[in-house]
């Protein structure tokens, strides 16, 4: 759970260019070359960055999910588990149907045919931050739709899944959250002990990028070794005051905090435990980190839920500030 | 402020008397000094046990006599290897001095003739010229002990054959007999052999000496640390010259002992007796432990040596086997030992902390007023002596205005008025000073956290009051001492009312308080006219800020952790503390005196549901604190904390918060003054100030307390 060597903290997120975006959650580059983020229920398209970026697509519900395929379709997974085909106008595409979804957490073209989806199994009214670290059952699935075809399971059982990616051979490998370990699609472990709770995982030219939405805290872990006091937490305590990751790091007052991170000079220290961090993590072909970007406790860019590699240059969303973030030239730092 | 306290009427406060517990017990039996001795005193006992199980007759009075006689040279000589080994030296020579003492004293009393007394000089004087040898050499010139001392011991042992082979015949064939020299050899004090009295006297005084002197403080601190010990100024050198020459004093009365005894010398006397010393030091001390002064576990190591050597050669035993049987016996108690003191430390260290479940009324009276609820009144506050000072934890003004403050680095601060842009040093205390007060004559009384009561006068002398008080019925450790002082104030008749917040834990370490969420806290009085220290209520949850009503006739103390106010009838203090305020929104800190009659509550950080909660479960605290590291221990929101405005019936009428991520977070201390109020914070480093529009803006807290008349 420490942060050393490769994953020893920096300020790249911080130090970042950032464009704000309302409420974002996910980008995907488009066969086009076109960026495409996820604002609230919109989809905005991106040219080049420092441009204005051009209306995409609108939904009823705010989106979850946004993937590309380069043949030029668009799949977008909205709140409570709905999802949609575009074409590169924005369109929606006829034929595609609609499985039975709690949600549509990630998506991944697996041909022009046929779309694979990751369903954490947790609905739009469940704070899945609070709830996942102390929910034991394991609710994900993932599933594969054709073109005007019936859905298939692809897996079953799994914990809180995140993230979709194809590993160098083709097959699938899913990030999950609260377990912070990356699984193929028989449930076998790929890689495990990562030091964040996972977010979603896109591969790139030389390995993939993982976002973390918050840092593996050793308190959360601990408790979740005492039953007692969780039931009795879940019990009595609505889940919003329920101890766990987050995505803000503001102080509330109706929130604890761990005894280091306890203000001095009224600052926060950069090294302090807190609930919410920014962290991407660059892996290698074998899943192991090679680089990291970071936004430490005294830093805004927390959550990060989703990043790509665009035009060469790493591209982040930082759900905690609302932001696009430009990391510049991907690659592990200096 | 029309309203009105009933004090009969409010609900007492449950304190409890005593705390039972059985791991504090546990823990702070093993916190004390003398545990250190329960393996060798354990072993002991199983000696006692073995040989009065094993052989018939050996503890009857005639062979304890006996024991007593044979064994008090012996018992002299570990004494004086134990002073020795304390300065952090070893003597190697014991053996050979002793053998040159016996001599020394035959020589004089059978070949010269000289009287009891003079004998008994000249063999402390041999000893003693050995031991000057030694500690010249390996105190003050700086050689190694164990070359030196072994380097004297063979030309000791040379110059003895040399001398005794010499003067054998002489002593052998001389008929002198003296009745002093020959009650010191074999006479009985009230049935107890003289030479055994000689034992118990010198280990009573080197007790006395290791507990009480000054030279034995100093012994034992070189043993411990040299280099700490000159730094603290004492003079190492001379100090281990002067143990080694006590060494030598004592071996030369062992010497002395045994010639009166024995009436000779063979050439083999005192030949592995350092080994015998050494073993037996080893045994009490459960390791080879420079700067340890326990008399008794020393003298309990010799006698299980003693015994169980004596016991094992009555048996019949040859001497080799003997040996072979003390030497695993030894090893057996010695790694019995070791383990029982490492794992002392580790059960010590995951017992201490001692939680206990914890009920926190719910948040009450302050609806309306929480952060979020109405306007943040601090985020537009005057910010002073910004970045000038370090954890001013109380903040007072004085009847000029000007501001007074504590600090991290032990220091009381004036802020001068008008401008509270200059930071200069009033007076340094040290410690931690916390709350402050002003009695009558204007004086400035600080509790200081680490040391006690302090007070400073306008001349800027600073004067310990009190650092001390009455010990608790039933305690184990000793609490006499006031550990962390934490808020005062002062009555009518100057009688000076303060809190001792938690005396398990020091400031660094305070939050470990909440986690254990016991009454470890106490109000003490300080008495001006008889200087004399009481605690006026033991046993209460983290009794912090503590204010004087109105009227004078009752006193408000912040109980932190259970987020509530007690009150406490001055003319009746025995009678224990009523519920004034309770279920406040966070820990309550300072309290002090608003001018409408109502009182300002400084909140230092917010409960919340999750904490609330894990106050009911004790053994996840526990658990907490020895899985995880301090930095991440579940802790209440000290990151908000703000202020609250009580009338003088305990309603919550008003409350005062900065921003979420403002730099007024963790409140601890507000006065006000002037139609201002100004806040202090115990992590921050600057001084807040908001005009208070409603309030009177001629009040001052010197002249509430004291009258306008007064300075």
């Amino acid at each position: 759970m420490t942060l050393e060597g490769v994953l020893g903290p920096n300020n790249r997120l911080e130090e970042a260019r950032g464009v704000p975006v309302e409420a974002p959650e996910a980008v995907s580059v488009g066969a086009d070359g076109r960026l495409l983020f996820s604002s609230g229920a919109a989809v905005f398209a991106l040219r080049k960055w420092g441009e204005a970026p051009q209306a995409f697509a609108q939904f009823e519900r705010p989106v979850t999910a946004l993937c590309s395929s380069p043949g030029g379709l668009v799949a977008v997974g909205t709140l409570g588990g709905a999802l949609r085909v575009c074409d590169e106008s924005g369109l929606t595409v006829k034929g595609w149907a609609a499985p039975e979804l709690a949600a549509v957490a990630d998506a991944l073209f697996l041909s022009e045919d046929e779309l694979a989806v990751v369903d954490h199994g947790y609905t739009a009214d469940e704070p899945l931050l609070s709830v996942a670290p102390w929910d034991d059952a394991a609710r994900g699935k993932l599933v594969a739709l054709r073109r005007d075809g019936a859905p298939r399971v692809l897996a079953g059982g799994l914990h809180c899944p995140m993230g979709l990616a194809r590993d160098g051979g083709g097959a699938l490998i899913v990030t999950e959250f609260e377990r912070a370990r990356i699984v193929d699609s028989s449930g076998e472990t790929r890689q495990a002990g990562y030091p964040g709770y996972l977010g979603r995982l896109r591969k790139t030219a030389s390995g993939y990028l993982m976002t973390c939405l918050s840092r593996r805290d050793p308190l959360v872990e601990f408790l979740k070794t005492e039953k007692g006091f969780v039931d009795a937490m879940k019990a009595t305590i609505p889940p919003r005051y329920w101890i766990g990751p987050r995505i803000h790091p503001e102080f509330s007052p109706d929130f604890p905090i761990e005894l280091g991170a306890t203000r001095l000079f009224g600052a926060i220290k950069p090294w302090a435990p807190s609930f919410s961090y920014g962290l991407v993590i660059e892996l290698s072909d074998a899943l192991m980190p090679v680089g990291s970007a970071h936004s430490r406790a005294d830093g805004r860019r927390h959550a990060v839920s989703d990043a790509v590699v665009w035009n060469g240059d790493l591209v982040a969303v930082s759900k905690a500030s609302g932001e696009l973030l430009n990391l510049g030239p991907t690659g592990a730092p200096a | 402020m029309s309203a009105q306290f009933e004090f009969a009427a409010a609900p007492k406060a449950r304190t409890p008397y005593f705390v039972v517990s059985p791991r504090r017990v546990l823990s702070e039996i093993l916190s004390k000094g003398w545990v250190e001795s329960t393996v060798p005193f354990v072993a002991f006992l199983c000696v006692i046990f073995g040989v009065g199980l094993t052989s018939h007759g050996y503890f009857t009075i005639d062979n304890l006599r006996n024991l007593a006689l044979y064994g008090s040279d012996g018992g002299l000589v570990v004494l004086a290897l134990f002073v020795v080994v304390a300065a952090g030296g070893i003597d190697l020579s014991v053996g050979s001095n002793f053998a040159m003492s016996a001599f020394a004293a035959l020589y004089c009393f059978h070949v010269l003739n000289l009287p009891v007394p003079i004998v008994l000089a000249a063999s402390l004087a041999s000893g003693a010229a050995v031991g000057v040898v030694n500690g010249a050499l390996a105190g003050l010139a700086g050689c190694g002990a164990l070359l030196t001392t072994l380097g004297t011991m063979i030309t000791v042992r040379g110059v003895y054959t040399l001398a005794s082979q010499g003067q054998l015949v002489a002593i052998s064939s001389s008929a002198r007999t003296d009745e002093v020299w020959d009650w010191i050899g074999s006479e009985r004090v009230l049935g107890v052999p003289v030479n055994f009295w000689a034992l118990i006297l010198v280990a009573v005084a080197v007790l006395v000496m290791f507990r009480q002197s000054r030279f034995g403080w100093h012994v034992l601190a070189v043993g411990g640390n040299r280099k700490a010990a000159r730094h603290g100024g004492i003079r190492v050198k001379a100090t281990i010259f002067l143990a080694y020459t006590l060494g030598g004093v004592i071996v030369g009365l062992a010497g002395f002992l045994y010639a009166a005894r024995e009436n000779a010398v063979a050439s083999d006397t005192g030949v592995g007796m350092e080994f015998f010393a050494l073993t037996a030091l080893v045994v009490g001390l459960g390791g080879f432990v420079p700067g340890r002064g326990s008399t008794v576990a020393v003298l309990i190591g010799f006698a299980t040596i003693y015994i169980l050597n004596n016991a094992l050669l009555n048996a019949g035993l040859r001497g080799d086997f003997v040996q072979l049987a003390m030497g695993a016996i030894l090893i057996v108690i010695l790694s019995i030992d070791t383990k029982f003191r490492k794992h002392k430390h580790r059960l010590l260290a995951s017992t201490y902390v001692d939680p206990v479940a914890f009920e926190v009324d719910a948040v009450a009276g302050a609806k309306g007023l929480l952060p979020g609820e109405i306007a943040a009144k601090l985020a537009g506050a005057d910010i002073l002596a910004a970045g000038l000072i370090d954890g001013p934890e109380d903040v007072i003004l004085d009847a000029d205005d000007h501001l007074f403050c504590g600090t991290r680095d032990g220091r009381l601060v004036r802020i001068a008025a008008p401008g509270y842009d200059e930071v200069e040093t009033f007076a340094q205390i040290g410690g931690r000073p916390l709350g402050l007060a002003l009695d009558r004559e204007g004086r400035i009384l600080v509790c200081v956290a680490g040391m006690g009561l302090v007070r400073v006068d306008r001349q800027r002398q600073v004067e310990l009051l009190t650092d001390q008080t009455q010990r608790s019925l039933f305690t184990i450790q000793d609490d006499t001492t006031i550990r962390m002082a934490d808020d005062l104030d002062v009555a009518p008749d100057g009688t000076i009312y303060f809190s001792d917040a938690t005396k398990r834990y020091d400031i660094e370490s305070w939050g470990l308080d909440l986690l254990e969420g016991r009454p470890n806290g106490r109000l003490l009085s300080w008495d001006p006219k008889t200087r004399k220290t009481r605690t006026v209520c033991d046993n209460l949850v983290f009794p912090n800020g503590v204010c004087l009503t109105h009227d004078g006739r009752h006193l408000l103390v912040a109980s932190t952790w259970t987020c509530s106010l007690l009150i406490f009838d001055l003319a009746d203090m025995r009678a224990g503390p009523r519920v004034f305020v309770h279920g406040l929104p966070g820990y309550p800190d300072n309290v002090n005196r608003a001018s409408d009659g109502g009182y300002w509550i400084a909140l230092a950080g917010m409960r919340n549901p999750v904490t609330d909660l894990a106050m009911r479960f004790p053994g996840v605290r526990r658990r907490m604190t020895r899985a995880v590291a301090p930095t991440h221990w579940l802790f209440g929101n000290l990151n908000i904390g703000g202020v609250l405005k009580i009338d003088a019936a305990g309603r919550v009428v008003d409350a005062y918060w900065d921003e979420p991520g403002g730099p007024l977070y963790m409140i601890t201390s507000m006065r006000e003054h002037k139609g201002a109020l100004y806040l202090g914070g115990v992590t921050n480093n600057k001084i807040g100030r908001i005009r208070l529009a409603a309030a009177d803006p001629s009040w001052t807290g010197p002249a509430s307390y004291w009258g306008k008349a007064e300075r």
